[in-house]
Order: structure tokens, then sequence, then C-alpha cells
């Protein structure tokens, strides 16, 4: 299953769920998307004018422009996505998710369609990451 | 040399702008480069500052500031940009902008953005950061020596100023049409009222959006952006040439506040996204009141902004309360003085937020001649600004001073 | 997600005993045309999405839990993100943030494999007005 996974560049959400057996639907592969497109040469990102007007499908222009630009990219993924899964207060996002309106939209879009979600702690010592991990386990071996 | 222009900023890569900057600085001959930080540095430097923004990327853009501050990473210029729009970002972008002008020399711009954002809009800006970094021996001159030109082709009206040894013996302006043909009006004019040739001209300097078609077809020695220029004339003009000052110009299509210490620029602000508050709108204004602009200043003294309400962010919609409030039976004097006073006081909330206004406020440029318009920024700061006499001709007197550089 | 190029980051948890070379040197000995580029975290391997992904089934297999991986959108010193052109990409400081938690995911993971219970941490509750009133009052 096609599991969405809040921070998008997590590298510890996406190694959890390749790891017990689901697609994790992550910024990496939305901007790889992007690059790879070798019809567009806009360094770095190849984000053009037209994908943040995309953005307006989400938010309203009276929204910052990043804000839109990068729900341009989440947006159809949480749209494709069968499941996600939301990490709460990581210490630090950077890049794909610097923007925290944007973050919090994210977390929205995910509850409005409804899907199956969970919502687990960032782990700070060892008790906490063995309930966030078996969290994770429990809900990603549920989705088969 | 290349001029590294150190960029904090959060949203450019995701509103399609950070090439459009990229290419901004790279047609100046800079490069864009980011402070190097560490996760422990951006908890540290987010903790030193004292603001905690909920954005990541805006704690990125602090600790940034903190190791160029500290000298950690090395950097020429440093600009400063968000998304137009979020208020977390506008907080922390002109607070960034305050640290970094308090704890650097480095000369700073700042700037926020939508995604229409072109790299030919932030051309200025750019060129200035880099003529401060490069020309420091140019912009430190005080004195026009010999016999030069100065040519200023704005977006409203070209000027043209002839000086020799230190006076002005020329000048002339006109309202911009054809680039060339308009600037070889004023200069001919100018050179008839010097008495002078084109031959005997020893070095010209141009500025102005039309600088560069300008520079080409003078063969000028100068050719500069009107952001450092524009300064270098207000502060001789206002015999204000050590010490700090802030540059205030009303254009006609964009409008600058520019903080100088000793006639150079450490900060300034061009108006981007909305023209709502410029030259133009007073000229707007003109027409439906049916008077020539140079009545306006006058007319503005003898009203009372506060009969007539006149407060809308757009030139559209000013013209449309204009209207209502003329049809409501206002003066003309009233509805004059509310024009100015709205044009000074978007001036204020916007470009004179972006920087730490500095005494003496010398304003200049061609609205600077509207009386009532000096009076309304006067009463929104709270200081009267000094105009200096040829107030209009800053662009032409600093490119004929900066010229003589090159003799 | 373009079929021809998988590029990925395997990070070594801070507490393994394996090396990034000792790692870099494991990946080779699986003979794959891929390029493979040591990094103080690991290393990045970038080739084609099935080879890439058969040398993950295989680290994963040989080491269930030191290692984790996730695929990066940028080619392997791709000038667009390259720290020599620019300085620190932007999700240099979170990959750093989280290498500092994978000692603790590590174990979490153990413990799952192990069927180990675990306690769900408890939602932080405010105290309650009536019982700082009462403090306040008893300081007097």
């Amino acid at each position: 299953m096609k599991v969405f996974i809040d921070p998008p560049n997590s590298l510890i959400l996406f190694d959890l769920v390749e790891r017990f057996g689901h697609e994790p639907l992550s910024s990496m592969a939305a901007i790889q998307n992007k690059i790879d497109n070798v019809e567009v040469d806009m360094p770095p990102m190849n984000l053009t004018l037209e994908d943040v007007i995309k953005g307006l499908k989400y938010a309203g222009v009276e929204v910052p422009s990043g804000v839109r630009g990068r729900l341009s990219l989440w947006g159809p993924m949480i749209e494709e996505a069968d499941a996600a899964i939301i990490m709460l207060d990581p210490p630090f996002n950077f890049g794909c998710v610097g923007c925290e309106r944007s973050n919090e939209m994210v977390k929205y879009l995910i509850k409005r369609r409804g899907i199956p979600s969970i919502s687990v702690n960032y782990p700070n010592n060892e008790e906490e990451a063995k309930a966030t991990v078996g969290q994770i386990k429990e809900f990603l071996e549920g989705l088969k | 040399m290349t001029i590294k222009i150190a960029q904090l900023s959060c949203g450019t890569e995701y509103s399609s702008v950070q090439y459009e900057i990229e290419k901004a600085a790279r047609s100046v001959g800079a490069k864009v480069v980011y402070p190097d930080v560490s996760y422990a540095d951006i908890n540290d430097a987010v903790k030193r500052f004292g603001f905690n923004p909920r954005s990541p990327q805006l704690k990125l853009m602090i600790a940034r500031a903190i190791s160029l501050a500290d000298g950690k990473y090395d950097a020429d210029a440093v600009f400063i940009t968000t998304c137009f729009r979020c208020a977390e970002a506008a907080l922390v972008r002109n607070e960034l902008r305050r640290f970094i002008q308090e704890n650097t020399k480095l000369p700073v711009v700042t700037y926020s953005f939508t995604e229409r954002l072109k790299a030919s809009q932030l051309l200025t800006r750019m060129e200035a950061l880099v003529t401060i970094v490069t020309r420091k021996e140019l912009l430190a001159r005080e004195r026009q020596t010999g016999l030069t030109a100065g040519i200023d082709s704005g977006s409203s009206t070209t000027k043209a100023v002839i000086m020799e040894n230190n006076k002005i013996i020329g000048k002339d302006w006109t309202t911009s049409g054809d680039v060339v043909q308009s600037a070889q009006l004023v200069l001919e004019n100018a050179m008839k009222e010097a008495g002078v040739e084109l031959k005997q001209i020893e070095a010209m300097g141009t500025t102005g959006y039309g600088r560069f078609t300008l520079g080409k077809y003078f063969n000028a020695k100068l050719v500069q952006e009107e952001l450092t220029v524009n300064s270098k004339g207000a502060v001789w003009l206002a015999n204000r040439q050590r010490g700090e000052a802030t540059i205030l110009d009303i254009g006609g299509m964009d409008n600058k506040a520019i903080t100088v210490r000793d006639g150079v620029p450490d900060n300034f602000t061009m108006g981007g996204i909305c023209a709502g508050a410029s030259g133009r709108f007073l000229e707007m204004v003109c027409k439906r009141l049916k008077i020539p602009i140079e009545d306006l200043g006058a007319l503005a003294d003898k009203g009372d902004w506060r009969n007539a309400k006149m407060n809308s962010y757009c030139s559209v919609f000013g013209i449309q309360d204009l209207v209502t409030t003329l049809g409501e039976g206002k003066s003309f004097e009233d509805v004059a003085a509310a024009a100015c006073h709205s044009v000074a006081e978007q001036v204020y909330e916007q470009q004179l937020q972006e920087i730490d206004v500095r005494h003496p406020i010398i304003q200049v440029g061609g609205t600077s001649l509207i009386s009532g318009m000096v009076t309304a920024v006067g009463e929104v700061l709270g200081e009267r600004p000094i105009v200096p006499p040829n107030s209009q001709y800053i662009g032409a007197v600093g490119g004929a001073l900066l010229s003589s550089g090159f003799l | 997600m373009s079929e021809e190029r998988e590029t990925r980051i395997f990070m070594i948890s801070p507490e393994s005993m394996i090396t990034p070379d000792q790692l870099v040197r494991t990946i080779h000995a699986m003979g794959k045309e891929v390029t493979v580029k040591e990094t103080c975290y690991g290393c990045l391997v970038e080739g084609s999405r099935d080879l890439v992904k058969d040398i993950l089934a295989e680290v994963r297999k040989k080491h269930p839990y030191e290692i984790f991986s996730k695929v990066r959108a940028y080619p392997a010193g791709d000038p667009r993100r390259c720290r020599a052109q620019h300085g620190t990409r932007p999700g240099y400081a979170q990959l750093e943030a989280e290498w500092q938690a994978l000692p603790w995911v590590q174990n979490g993971l153990m413990c799952a494999d192990k069927g180990e219970k675990y306690k769900l941490p408890e939602e932080k509750k405010q105290f309650s007005a009536e019982k700082f009133k009462k403090i306040c009052e008893a300081k007097e």
C-alpha cells in the first residue's frame, strides 16, 4: 500500500514503511520527479510558476507562494495515498518541510481525506522509540 | 572577482523564484551562497537570537545570520528574502536585517517576493549590493571635479545635469518617452544652459531604468543603478556627505528608502510588488482633479486630510475613494491633502518598516517638489524631511559626481 | 518516480560498530553495477532502481537493525544540491537530527521483533488551576 509520511522527508519513517513492506510516498520522490524532467531548466528544483499556480487548489492567493508551492507537491501525494503516518514534534524539518503553515495544512489534508492514519511521537529516548516503532509496525502490519 | 551574496531566505525554492534570484546575481557578477550551519548551530542560534519561530526554515535563516555575524562564514553582502504575505517570516526578515546591520558591516537588502518574481526585478538591488562592495573608493568620492554630465532615465521623467568643479552649471528634465530621445533633449538643454558642447564633457554617468541603453549610446564612463547613485546625489545636494541619513525617494513607479553612512548605502528597500503608493498615483489624482501636478502640493497644504477618506492600498480603489469623496462635496484641497497623506502612510507602512530610519531624513525625487507630499511625510514620521535644492536631480547629480572619479 | 535512477542514502546508526568503509566494501562485494560513494554517515548508492533495491534487501538481511535507508531526490554530486557550490543542502540538519535518534529506533526495532510490549506515552495534561491555586495559597 502507498503510505504518505509526514514529515515527508523523514529518514526514519521512510525506512520503517519500506521495512514493513509498504511503499512510502515521500518528498524525495516528488522532487525527483521534478528534477529529472529534462524539459525544465529551473534549478535547483525545477519547480515552476505553473506548479505554484497548481497549489491554488489547496490554498487561496492570499496564502504565501511558498505554502502553495509546497502543497502542489504534497497535495497530490496525499490524494494518492492509501494510508498515512504522522510523526509529531520532530526536532527540525528543513528544506522540504521548512514552513510550519504548510506542515499544519498537510496534517489537515490527511485528516480530511479520511484514510487510515496514525500519529506517533518523535522519539526522544529509548522508551519512546520502543513505542513509536511498535505503533508504526502494528499500524503497517494491520494495513495488509 | 565574484561577489558572494549570502542568501537568508524562506520559501524561494517552493515559490519557483530561486532560479530568478540566482540569475539576477549572476548577471551582475555575483554568486548566491548559503552560510553553512549544523544542527547544533541552529539550536544554539535560535536560543541566542531569542526569537523562536515555528517554521524550521526561519530557524535556519537565524542560524545562517549568526554564522555571518560571528565571522564563521565569509560573504560580501546579504540578501534577506521571504514570501510576501507571511507574517512570521516578515517579523524574522526584519529582525535579521537589523541584526546583520548591528553585527556586521555587510550591505543588506530585504525583499518579499511572490511566485511571479523575475530576475529583472531584482537586478537593481543585486547590482547595488555589488556596487557597494566593488566600488567602495568611488562611492567615497565627495567632490565633483572637471566637466561632467549625469543622466537619470527614470520611469516617469528623464533628467540631465552638467557639473563643473563641484557646481551644477546646467540642468533640465522632461517626461520620459523614448529613452534616447528624452535623454538627448534634456542633455542638450542642460548643455545650452551651461554653455558647453558634448565634446567638452570629460565624463558621463547614466542611471535609472534606461541606464544601459544610454550608457552605450553616449559611451558613458559610469553606468550604475539608481540606489547608490541617487544616494550620492542626495547627500551631495543636502550637504550631508558625512554621518548618517535616510534617503526617501517616492518615485514614479517604485519607492526607495535608503539608509546611508557617509553617503554609502548600507541598507535599502525598493517597492516591488505594488505601486499603489507612488508618484504615479499622484499623477492619477491630478488627472481626476484636472489640475497640473505642479499645483498639487500647494493645494494639499491648504487642505486637511482628515476631512476626506482615502486610505486604500490600491491606486484604483484610491481613485474610487477620491471620486466618492468629491461626490460628497469635499473640497479639492482636502482631497489633495488626503491623496498625499495616503501615499505617505503607505510608504511608512511598507518601505520604512524595512529599514531603521536614521536622521536626518532627506526627501528627494520629483515628488519631493510637491510640498503637500513633504508635509504628509513629515506628519507621518513626526519630523519634516530635508528637501535639498534641485532634489529631483539626485540621480543626474550622482551620475555627474561619480563619473568624475574616472577622470 | 523515475524508473531509471535511484539514489539511496544508507545511514549507519551511531551506536553501530560498522564503519562507512566496511559498508561500502560490503556493497561492492555484491558485484552490482551501481555507484557507491562513501560518506561520513554511511554511503550513497546510485544505479537502476531494481539493483539498488536488491542491495537494500541484502544490506537489511546482513544488518537488520543498524543501517537505515531512504531515497534521495538528487543524484550524487548534482551541482544543484552540491555542498561545494552553495553550502549545505536544506535537508542536511534534519538528517543530522534523525541520525542522533537512530540508536533508539534500532533498539525499538529489536524489541518489536521480539514482540516486547511497549508503553504508550502518556498524554501531557495541564496542571489544574485549582491545584495550582492551592499551592500558591499554601506558600503564602
